[in-house]
């Protein structure tokens, strides 16, 4: 190779190309047949699309959507931790007022003395850029915020699932404008597509049109914008200015050597990713990992129906927000903010993880029933919990039930139902303890939702427990007694025992009695102990039911 | 004219059809005696539907009645769950073990609002059984959960006092549970009101269902 070939530099379109050492990645993958021709390498599909979504205005839009029903002085807005107080954005009447972006606050304000200035809501467009980011998430996992107003996805990857380029373009932009937080404040997205992150993103900024997908027409492409839309330092953009240069077709004529001495290797590693000649890897943007919502009331709620209405948006929001995470949440907390009381907590629990709206509605709607509230509520939010695995799983054919076909989510659906409104001890499941004492040989358990196969070989008729009530009092009832003998509603009839349990003197609940099966007047089962102890009381314990 | 007669047939053999004399062709579940298999309709207990079991008392015999059944359920191999909802005491897990229950499908439901309870458990469809014990019921409230077990196809059943035996009830089937005496540990069944089923009363012997 020529060393004169380690000079260049920007090809042009139609030349060929030369191979540079700052070149990281070659634009064609390495030859797999004999003798390919550079031509064939050049018409391979490109590595990578970029989309770029750039809201124009936001600094504008966000302090539109943050004050309700603004002036009608012309606004313009500056960044307060600019130190010259450039204008960052001016709305219409600014515009036409003689305000120019980039111009300083001291010369905006002696062209159009009216104007109010503003400082920028960065905390604001930060959220607006989240959501058209979670909106984004839907399309590819490659999605990133390019500070302060762009978005950045790479789509490549997702062509096949959403049916190609145009479908998918065509259904981000029909998502976009279908989101009311974004279309209440009137912002619309410029997409741009190109086969480089930084490609596109210039197009984007610049406001031109462009729907590329080969990396070599980019040149050509990109030629007329203005040297601005790569928001380099603004003293660069001026010295390169001030060398007549002030478009990208400009700067790409520059010889390489010469513009990396004079404006340093970054700037030309900049050019060099904007032409996909070096890696441009983008930090992914990272999702939340818990859900937040806050909503402001209008009025003061009393009403539970109403409350719940008003939460409404928020679960919607909640269940999108879930459906883009393709995960379920199990707990859910809500915090009514009242004028003087402490907020009031309400926790929602879970059996299994949930994200759809319409059930969490239902299942606020029973636990909203039972809570009282000390004051009227002023504000509410709303926390998920961890998001949790949530497999997606068809409706079957049979209803439950029918033809033998196993349950389908009912029963989480059953317990969270009866949870919400009972409280969570209320609905509990049974599990046998190996333990001698009776009160001690059952447990409440939690309910077992998986359909374990659960086998119970049933013990003997004769056996030990089959001499067991079915029916266990949930403490023992002291009986009277005449002449040592016990009665209940009469005399009781003693039909079996002694049966002796004396057991647990490790854990302080010591019990020493004789059970017998007793009979009363009307012929009901019972089963009574006597202690062992020095008084030897009666006791009722069971019943045969 | 023998064309009409066939068309009527038809009609009356539709299973929502159900004359005096005839036994309604209903699906039901053996209810483990062979006694009251005989003297039910059908054969046993309905499938899906309501039952009122009126006792003088609690602990006469009355889950005995239904041990077989809540056994023979909760094994089943897609076993859908079995509800109490406000029991008067506390099922006695080891003893519901040792007479072949499957614990791990039963779900017990302590509530102030029993009615309420046992509807949702009804109605949802995941419950195979539903055992409720309300202090007192509307023929409007029964008739609600008459139509929620039909709906999740489930066999509710509701536990009463033998105070409410006179009252018009629309429970598919009325059982009447009085303790024998004296004698063998069992029990005398009437049914209130069935579908063609025994006027007699049924003596069952609860050591035959254990066996």
């Amino acid at each position: 190779m020529h060393p004169r070939a380690y000079r260049l530099v920007f090809p042009e379109p139609g030349q060929r190309r030369t191979p540079s050492v700052l070149r990281v990645r070659s634009a064609a993958p390495p030859p797999s047949g004999p003798g390919p021709s550079d031509q064939a390498a050049l018409a391979l599909e490109p590595r990578e699309l970029w989309i770029a979504a750039h809201v124009p205005q936001l600094p504008l839009l966000a302090l539109r959507a943050g004050s309700k029903g603004g002036g009608s002085a012309p606004l313009v807005v500056v960044d307060p931790e600019d130190h010259h107080q450039h204008i960052i954005d001016a709305d219409e009447n600014a515009l036409a007022a003689g305000v120019c972006i980039g111009m300083t606050l001291g010369a905006a304000l002696a062209a159009a003395p009216r104007i109010e200035p503003r400082p920028r809501d960065a905390a604001r467009e930060l959220v607006l850029m989240q959501r058209l980011a979670g909106l984004a998430a839907t399309f590819t996992p490659q999605v990133s915020i390019d500070s302060p107003d762009a978005l950045l996805l790479e789509i490549k990857s997702s062509l096949a699932l959403f049916g190609g380029l145009r479908a998918l373009c065509r259904q981000l932009r029909d998502a976009c404008r279908a989101d009311p937080v974004l279309a209440q404040i009137h912002a619309e997205p410029r997409f741009t597509l190109a086969p480089t992150a930084l490609a596109a993103l210039v197009a984007a900024r610049a406001g031109a049109r462009c729907f590329i997908t080969d990396v070599n027409v980019l040149p050509a492409r990109l030629k007329p914008l203005p040297l601005s839309t790569l928001r380099w330092p603004e003293q660069q953009n001026a010295r390169l200015a001030a060398m007549g240069v002030r478009t990208l077709g400009e700067l790409m004529r520059l010889p390489r050597a010469g513009f990396a001495k004079r404006f340093g290797v970054t700037m030309l590693a900049d050019l060099d990713r904007l032409l996909g000649r070096r890696a441009d890897p983008r930090r992914r943007l990272v999702p939340r990992e818990r859900y937040r919502g806050r909503r402001d009331f209008d009025h003061e709620i009393t009403d539970h129906e109403r409350i719940l209405q008003a939460l409404s948006p928020l679960l919607d929001e909640l269940e999108q927000f879930l459906r883009e995470r393709q995960r379920g949440i199990t707990a859910l907390l809500c915090r009514f903010h009242h004028y003087r009381a402490e907020p009031t907590r309400c926790v929602l629990r879970l059996a299994a993880p949930e994200a759809n709206a319409q059930r969490l509605r239902s299942l606020l709607r029973e636990r909203l029933a039972t809570l009282a509230l000390p004051e009227p509520v002023r504000r509410c939010d709303l926390r998920s919990g961890a998001l949790m695995e949530h497999a997606l799983t068809s409706k079957p054919l049979w209803s439950p039930g029918e033809r033998g076909h196993a349950p389908a989510g009912e029963m989480p659906a059953l317990i969270e139902h009866l949870r919400a409104r009972l409280g969570a001890a209320a609905v509990y499941g049974l599990a046998r303890v190996a333990e001698h004492r009776p009160e001690s040989a059952w447990r409440v358990a939690e309910p077992a939702l998986e359909a374990a196969a659960a086998r119970v070989t049933a013990t003997t008729a004769g056996g030990e427990t089959a001499r067991r009530p079915l029916w266990l009092l949930h403490a023992p009832q002291l009986l009277e007694s005449q002449r040592g003998r016990p009665r209940h509603h009469g005399a009781l009839e003693l039909l079996a025992g002694p049966e002796r349990i004396e057991s647990g003197w490790w854990d302080g609940a010591d019990i020493q009695r004789d059970y017998y099966v007793a009979s009363d007047v009307s012929g009901a089962r019972l089963w009574i102990y006597r202690e062992c102890t020095r008084q030897k009381c009666w006791f009722l314990h069971g019943l045969f039911g | 004219m023998p064309a009409t007669d066939q068309q009527l047939s038809q009609l009356l053999a539709h299973p929502s059809v159900w004359r005096g004399r005839s036994r309604a062709a209903t699906e039901t579940l053996p209810t483990g005696f062979a006694a009251l298999d005989a003297g039910l309709p059908g054969g046993g207990w309905p499938r899906h539907g309501l039952i009122e079991i009126l006792t003088p008392q609690p602990g006469v015999g009355e889950l005995y009645l239904l041990l077989p059944v809540l056994a023979a359920l909760s094994q089943a191999s897609p076993a859908r769950w079995c509800t109490w909802i406000s029991p008067p005491h506390e099922p006695f897990a080891p003893a519901l073990e040792a007479h072949g229950v499957a614990l791990s499908r039963m779900l017990v439901v302590r509530t102030p609002t029993p009615l309420w309870a046992h509807e949702q458990a009804l109605r949802s469809g995941a419950c195979e059984m539903a055992l409720a014990w309300l202090p007192r019921a509307s023929p409007r409230a029964v008739r609600r959960l008459q139509l929620a077990a039909e709906q999740g196809r489930a066999l509710g059943v509701l536990y009463r006092s033998q105070r409410y035996a006179s009252e018009a009830s629309p429970a598919m089937l009325r059982v009447l549970l009085d303790p024998i005496a004296s004698g063998e540990h069992g029990a005398r069944v009437s049914l209130l009101k069935s579908r063609g089923g025994s006027r007699e009363p049924i003596v069952l012997k609860w050591s035959a269902a254990a066996a």
